[in-house]
């Protein structure tokens, strides 16, 4: 065949797919959904393709015998399929991994870690604080400081991320020592993306965004105390101080005593690897220290969750946490430990596997006992999306 | 600023030092009652001089000559200046009436007179200061102005006086005052709306309103109440209504009056007292371990500084607050006052907001900056600005101008870059080529920035942002001033056409007509800008430590707010010996309540010890805060509040928030989605059998992949996801059907037909079913309830093989294979594959 014959056919083909769409998506509304059907939608939402006739026999006998979650289990873990690691979770967790949330970036160090967590059961918890990277074991090139080649290739190859990720020691395989390792915000690609340039704010920025579910926009407070607010913020921007009053102080009190945990990171743009300089604060805290000399000096990397009283003490923050501490790791145990960090894992899960936000009470209801389930197991996040999926499986 | 660190003891004030900087502020304290008089230095050059190049020279006296060096610096510095009958002499101070500091028969005697009016030390606390800064006999319109031009002057002639260490200033007791009992502004605007807005929109909106035909800021006037209210406030006087503004411009100073002027500020104090009235009064919290209150005018001035002024030509400082003229204080004739025009208002705690307006001066009055510049061939331009943004471009900020293209030098903003027009023997008419700091520097932000631009023969144009060298190199290299046209004008705000426009608030400008070394330019800094106070919180009465006071540095830091800096702990009982005092989470209470925002000592922890505690204090914080505004800094009534202090401590614990309630029930979504990119391809390499990592699909998915759907939400699916899905589906049956194998294993009852030509091979519905059976079984599922019907199915694609086997006997040889592509690649690109 020619290609002019070629593209001719591939446009008729185009017309007949358009038919095919409208005709089967309105054959797909009006049916009830049995337990073979619900098997079948949680594969397909699990794992993000259809399930082999063998694998759907098993998990409908499971939901018939009132075991969905076995069933939910059964297509996370499904031999046949790679889907659960390689789409869903690659997917879910990409967009964390950059400022612009884009799923389709490529797959890196921070989000083979949240793959590599989530297969192994690492508690989740521990994502802001664990020496931990996943690495692919024996795969060239092999894990680099300096480039994501490691990552960039195995996704490039199709390679089953369920069968090769290896957790190992950020220490053992990079320059930081176990006390400069903080879970994802220290791997590669969280430096790039939140330690590169700028203040380091960003780090805790999407964090919150991210992993707590609330971007500090809907959580600024102006009734802390802003002892901790650095002298790069204006406190009068544009020469009016009520906006620094009443916007600005909101976020900054807050989150500036919560960034200096991060005083001794940097992203080195030329080398293209984390720096990491304990005892010595970073330069880049004191930018522009000329905009209000009055204001905060860091000193070390020590922290304070300010957001402990106040309307932000609503986020569930640990009692059996200090609120304060030194380093990124401890910071990362404060976050991760939250009611909110909880149940924003839940949320992502049922966004991810329901299609949907929550959006009635018994959603919320739902979200309330999932995120108690991933508590009381040890924050094992295949069991939160397991008991997702037959939340949503359908009637 | 002012740094209380650095308080020294004072010498003995010297008029016989050779020295002669020109501080003009206070430069230290003197512990009132103490033995000790401290002194500070608040930048402290110490190469200056007397006089600037512009003091014109004294003509046309006929009496004795000035008889020492003091009386002749007397005479060119402000006798020369205050003679004129329309000033100080004549009939006044110079035949008439005593003291006859202005008489122009003998300067020495004139001295002798002045010596007893005049604060050598002190010049702002000169007695001819204070008289015409209280309106007498002012040549102004604004006695403020008057009182600081004969300030510079004094100053002038003071300056080996106040050389030897500078103006040692006392730190005087406030009042004792309790705190509390007070009115604050309420929020919402309504009881605003129904008492004093409809006297203010009714006889004021003629001027004092934004849509007014003669545009008169503050707009309290105006139509939309919350922004009447918001400018009104400050006119407002909530605890003693006759003493508003408002009552007083029309009561005393018959200010548009719209009957009679007394019945009309009858009405307008009934309005305000009306308002007052319905504002509860604020108790303080019994429970709180508060200091003694006082406003910040009660605390002891602490302004200015040692700036360095020695060859500047125009200073200014808007701190008159009110008309439409900004003065030039700089006492070099002649002045140039600058006019308003257009959006200009007055900045609280001294300045100008432009947001499209201009304050320009004459051009025969701007001529003095050609002649004078011109003179020495280089010049300095002074600003401390707050730009309102950091997207405007090309808007000019200072200009000596005639229009967009015609210029003797402008500075101007655009975006972070800071950037200068020089008219010099190297550029053009618009003094272009710019000079601009880097923009990856981003040297100007958003907030009150000190800038000077330089300009001198060797360097060209050189630009300082808080002091510091931009380490921008003038790319225009070494040039001198040429074609500088003396009929520009000065102005401040847009060009002198009205044309790009500046938003920011300007708080000082000066100009110097020579290149200010980097030493001058930090040391003008380091001064700041605007009033300072030294505010004494009396805590005598909560601890037992005589004349006790947690001091703070204060100033009105903008319109809307004020800054409180370096509290330190002090006693001004010279004999005292505080030790073991912890002072824990000082708040700041404005009014009769703690301030809601800005509390940035709220944490602090710090113990006042004999052994840290000098006879200048102990400081207990480097940190400063910033309190929202009320009344303004004439009313507004501050007292601190402790958690700990000595003995005393009230502990705080913040109530549990209360948790909102749960958010109402949504309206229901789809319970299905729509797979994304990735599940795609993963799904279609799962139905077909082919590799994801075939070349040829692999190829096509990366091609594809992002206009493929990225959220599953189905109502974001959008036609191009269908395009991008047919392609990657045809890729992927492509392959299937053009490998023997593949297509072997997938549809092995049809594998002989592969070849035939499709009248052939489609000829039985056996044949047809070994195509659509293993589709089926792959690509609908087995038994799923969900998947369409099967009869359904084969009918549709039964049609569609008819109509790609019609060829009217042409077909091409690999028909057949296209057919069986077509087929799967329907199935493969449908809803079934893609709905979850």
């Amino acid at each position: 065949m020619n290609n002019r014959t070629e593209r001719s056919d591939k446009r008729n083909l185009a017309g007949y797919l358009a038919l095919g769409c409208c005709l089967f998506l309105g054959g797909l509304a009006a049916v009830e959904a049995g337990p073979r059907e619900q098997a079948y939608r949680i594969h397909e939402r699990l794992a993000g393709e259809p399930p082999s006739a063998a694998v759907l026999n098993s998990m409908e006998a499971d939901v018939v015998g009132g075991n969905a979650l076995n069933a939910a289990l059964t297509a996370i873990d499904n031999p046949d399929s790679s889907g659960f690691y390689n789409v869903t979770l690659k997917n879910w967790a990409t967009p964390w991994t950059n400022r612009d949330g884009d799923v389709f970036a490529p797959l890196n160090d921070y989000t083979a870690t949240v793959i590599g967590m989530v297969r192994d059961g690492v508690p989740f918890n521990t994502i802001f604080s664990a020496d931990l990277v996943y690495i692919g074991q024996g795969f060239s090139p092999g894990y680099s400081m300096t480039d994501n080649n490691h990552y960039a290739q195995m996704e490039d190859q199709g390679v089953d991320l369920k069968a090769v990720l290896t957790g190992t020691a950020q220490s053992a395989i990079t320059s930081l020592p176990p006390a400069g390792t903080a879970g994802v915000w220290t791997t590669r690609a969280g430096a790039e993306a939140f330690f590169i340039a700028g203040t380091n704010r960003a780090q805790f920025r999407y964090t919150m965004l991210n992993h707590i579910c609330h971007d500090l926009e809907e959580i600024k407070d102006i009734t802390r105390t802003p002892d901790k607010v650095r002298q790069d913020v204006s406190r009068s921007p544009g020469g009016d101080s009520r906006i620094f009053l009443n916007n600005c102080i909101g976020c900054h009190s807050g989150q500036d005593p919560m960034a200096q945990a991060f005083a001794f990171y940097n992203f080195d743009e030329n080398t293209g690897s984390i720096v990491y300089t304990p005892g010595v604060v970073q330069a880049k805290y004191f930018n522009n220290d000329d905009v209000f000399p009055a204001g905060f000096v860091t000193p070390d990397d020590s922290w304070a969750n300010y957001w402990r009283e106040g309307q932000n003490a609503l986020l569930g923050w640990d009692a059996g946490l200090a609120g304060s501490g030194v380093g990124a790791a401890s910071m990362g145990q404060e976050m991760a430990n939250s009611d909110a960090f909880a149940e924003c894992q839940v949320q992502k899960a049922f966004k991810a596997v329901c299609l949907r936000d929550p959006v009635d009470t018994a959603d919320r209801s739902e979200i309330a006992r999932i995120t108690g389930v991933l508590r009381g197991n040890n924050y094992d996040m295949k069991r939160a999306f397991a008991e997702t999926a037959v939340f949503c499986m359908g009637d | 600023m002012m740094d209380a660190r650095k308080f020294m003891h004072n010498e003995p004030v010297s008029r016989d030092s050779d020295s002669t900087p020109r501080p003009k502020m206070l430069l230290g304290f003197i512990a009132a009652a103490a033995a000790a008089v401290l002194t500070a230095c608040g930048g402290g050059a110490s190469t200056t001089q007397t006089t600037g190049p512009s003091v014109p020279p004294v003509t046309g006296y006929t009496g004795p000559p000035p008889a020492t060096p003091d009386v002749q610096s007397f005479m060119l510095n402000v006798w020369n200046n205050i003679k004129a009958d329309n000033r100080c002499g004549g009939a006044c101070h110079g035949t008439g009436q005593t003291p006859m500091f202005a008489r122009i028969d003998d300067v020495n005697l004139a001295y002798a007179d002045a010596n007893t009016v005049a604060n050598l030390p002190s010049p702002i606390d000169s007695r001819m200061v204070q008289k015409v800064g209280g309106g007498h006999n002012c040549w102004l319109t604004a006695p403020q102005a008057c009182a600081d031009i004969l300030t510079t002057w004094i100053e002038l002639w003071a300056g080996d006086a106040i050389a030897g260490g500078g103006r040692a200033i006392q730190l005087v007791p406030p009042p004792i005052i309790d705190p509390g009992d007070s009115r604050t502004f309420p929020a919402d605007p309504s009881a605003f709306g129904a008492t004093i807005h409809p006297l203010l929109t009714q006889f004021c909106a003629g001027c004092h309103a934004t849509d007014s035909p003669v545009l008169q800021a503050p707009f309290f006037a105006d139509s939309d109440v919350a922004a009447a209210y918001d400018a009104a406030r400050s006119k407002i006087d909530l605890d003693d209504a006759a003493n508003s503004r408002f009552v007083v411009r029309l009561r005393d100073e018959f200010h548009n009056c719209w009957t009679t002027c007394p019945p009309d500020a009858t009405t307008m104090e009934t309005a305000i007292a009306t308002f007052a009235g319905q504002i509860p009064l604020t108790q303080l919290d019994p429970t709180l371990i508060a200091s003694k209150a006082l406003t910040l005018y009660d605390g002891t001035i602490a302004a200015g500084g040692n700036r360095y002024e020695a060859n500047q030509i125009a200073l200014w400082e808007f701190k008159t607050g009110g008309g439409s003229t900004a003065f030039d204080t700089s006492g070099v004739a002649p002045a140039m006052n600058l006019n308003f025009s257009g959006p200009v208002t007055w900045f609280g705690g001294w300045g100008i907001n432009l947001s499209g307006g201009k304050a320009q001066s004459s051009t025969a009055s701007s001529s003095k900056m050609h002649d004078l510049i011109m003179a020495t061939g280089e010049y300095s331009i002074e600003a401390w600005v707050a730009p309102a943004n950091v997207v405007q471009e090309e808007a000019r900020i200072i200009s000596y101008s005639a229009g967009p293209t015609d210029r003797n030098f402008t500075l101007r903003q655009t975006l972070y870059n800071y950037e200068m027009a020089n008219r010099s023997s190297v550029s053009n008419a618009d003094g272009a080529p710019l000079h601009t700091t880097a923009a990856a520097d981003e040297d100007l932000q958003a907030t009150l920035q000190h800038v000077v631009v330089t300009f001198d023969a060797v360097n060209g144009r050189q630009i300082y942002v808080n002091g510091l060298f931009t380490d921008d190199v003038d790319q225009a290299g070494a040039a001198v001033l040429s074609g500088w046209d003396d009929t520009y004008a000065f102005v401040l705000g847009s060009e002198v056409s009205n044309e790009f426009p500046f938003m920011g608030v300007i708080r000082l400008v000066a100009v110097h007509n020579r290149a200010l070394t980097p030493a001058q330019i930090v040391q003008n800094f380091d001064v700041g800008v605007g009033e300072k106070y030294f505010m004494l919180f009396s805590v005598e009465h909560l601890i037992n430590v005589p004349q006790s006071y947690v001091m703070f540095e204060a100033a009105q830091f903008d319109t809307y707010g004020y800054l409180f800096m370096d509290p330190t702990f002090i006693s001004l009982d010279a004999t005292a010996n505080p030790n073991n005092i912890p002072i824990e989470n000082i708040r700041f209470g404005m009014n009769g309540a703690e301030a809601t925002s800005g509390q940035t000592y709220a944490n602090m922890t710090e113990a006042v010890t004999s052994a840290q505690y000098t006879i200048n204090g102990q400081q207990l914080s480097g940190l400063g805060a910033v309190i929202a505004l009320s009344k303004g800094p004439a009313a507004d009534e501050f007292f601190l509040t402790f958690e700990t202090i000595g003995t005393n401590a009230n502990p705080r614990t913040e109530p549990p928030p209360v948790a909102p309630p749960p958010p109402p029930n949504g309206a229901p979504v789809s319970d299905i989605g729509v797979k994304t990119f990735d599940e795609i391809n993963l799904t279609m390499a799962n139905i077909t059998t082919v590799s994801s990592q075939d070349a040829g699909v692999k190829s096509v998915f990366d091609t594809v992949k992002q206009s493929l759907p990225a959220v599953e939400t189905i109502e974001a699916f959008l036609s191009a996801h269908e395009m991008a899905i047919a392609q990657l589906s045809i890729a992927y049956c492509d392959a299937l059907v053009d490998d023997n194998g593949l297509r072997g294993n997938y549809f092995p009852a049809f594998n002989s037909n592969f070849g035939l030509p499709p009248s052939q091979a489609f000829d039985t519905t056996a044949e047809r079913d070994a195509v659509l059976d293993p589709l089926i079984a792959n690509m609908l599922g087995t038994n799923v309830g969900t998947s369409p019907s099967v009869v359904t199915y084969k009918a549709e694609m039964n049609a569609l093989i008819n109509r790609l086997i019609a060829c009217g006997g042409a077909c091409a040889p690999d028909r057949t294979e296209i057919v069986v592509k077509s087929v799967c690649a329907a199935t493969a690109g449908s809803g079934v594959m893609l709905v979850q």
